[in-house]
């Protein structure tokens, strides 16, 4: 078993306290706890590809460097997800990526057809090209507020906005991303 | 479908679903153990870092304090050497370039008053 493996009941707290004090595998766990969440908030700003990894990586190795500063009153989680979510943002002024928009949709229409996985497949890419068409700040508040059930205030501490602000990024976030679904409809399997 | 509302508090299922089936990447143990590793090898930030960091903004300060400490401590001028007045320092150089030339940075910086 690894080390870090015998901590699975400690808080956040407890763990960011103890990679204080320069216990590494601490932070091991966390990284472990929020790793993957981490690398969708960067995949939501920088799309799907290496960027986004390279920067959930920087995100948390700026965590890690500066644990010291990390104020144990304070929940663990936005303090974290606010550092890898600036590191992905800096990431897209620095290379100034540009967002990767998958296919036109006159293209998927022409390749509607009969069968289900291709229409799951076209309704796919337009929910991605639906996600993609937000504004980064609405991305990153949807997928933490509905994909990782992150409560508004702390969505407000990660992206340093009130949380009325959240509110109306989650809303505006929420339904687009809902009427590019709701062309989506259900077919039972023949 | 119900219509979204400014305020929802619960997260909406079938967009979570989307999003994570979205934005999940490849090999995520990979991932996770990519991080871990390079954490490994990443050393903590000590005071010491963090004060070389603000090392070359603090010289910049202390160098900008310095002149404005110097402008407000020069001698005080001659009343009757209407020439050497603070807001005569461009003239000033005109007029006498040998002095104005022993306090050109002085003299820049006002001008830009």
């Amino acid at each position: 078993m690894e080390p870090s493996l015998r901590t699975p009941d400690q808080t956040d707290t407890e763990l960011a306290t103890a990679a204080v004090r320069g216990d590494g595998d601490a932070f091991g766990t966390l990284v472990e706890r929020y790793g993957l969440a981490a690398r969708r908030v960067a995949r939501a700003v920088l799309g799907p590809g290496d960027d986004a990894d390279d920067a959930a990586q920087d995100g948390f190795i700026a965590a890690w460097r500066a644990i010291e500063r990390f104020d144990a009153t304070r929940p663990f989680r936005p303090w974290l997800m606010r550092i890898v979510t600036n590191a992905a943002l800096d990431l897209v002024r620095r290379r100034k990526v540009r967002r990767a928009v998958a296919i036109s949709e006159t293209v998927e229409l022409r390749q509607i057809s009969a069968d289900r996985r291709a229409e799951d497949a076209i309704f796919r890419e337009r929910f991605a090209v639906a996600l993609n068409a937000l504004p980064e700040r609405q991305r990153v508040a949807v997928v933490l507020f509905d994909a990782e059930g992150y409560g508004h205030a702390e969505i407000a501490e990660v992206l340093g906005v009130p949380e009325g602000t959240v509110r109306s990024y989650v809303f505006h976030a929420r339904r687009a991303l809902r009427q590019a679904l709701g062309v989506y409809r259900e077919e039972p399997d023949a | 479908m119900r219509e979204p509302s400014l305020f929802d508090q619960e997260p909406d299922r079938v967009v979570g679903d989307r999003l994570r089936q979205a934005l999940d990447g490849p090999d995520p143990e990979a991932f996770v153990a990519r991080v871990r590793s390079a954490i490994g090898q990443t050393g903590r930030e000590t005071s010491w870092d963090v004060l070389a960091r603000w090392a070359p903004a603090g010289l910049v300060a202390a160098g900008v304090a310095a002149v404005l400490v110097g402008m407000l401590l020069r001698p005080a001028a001659d009343p009757q050497d209407n020439g050497s007045m603070l807001a005569s320092a461009p003239v000033q150089m005109e007029v006498t370039p040998q002095q104005a030339e022993s306090d050109v940075l002085t003299t820049t910086l006002l001008e830009g008053r």
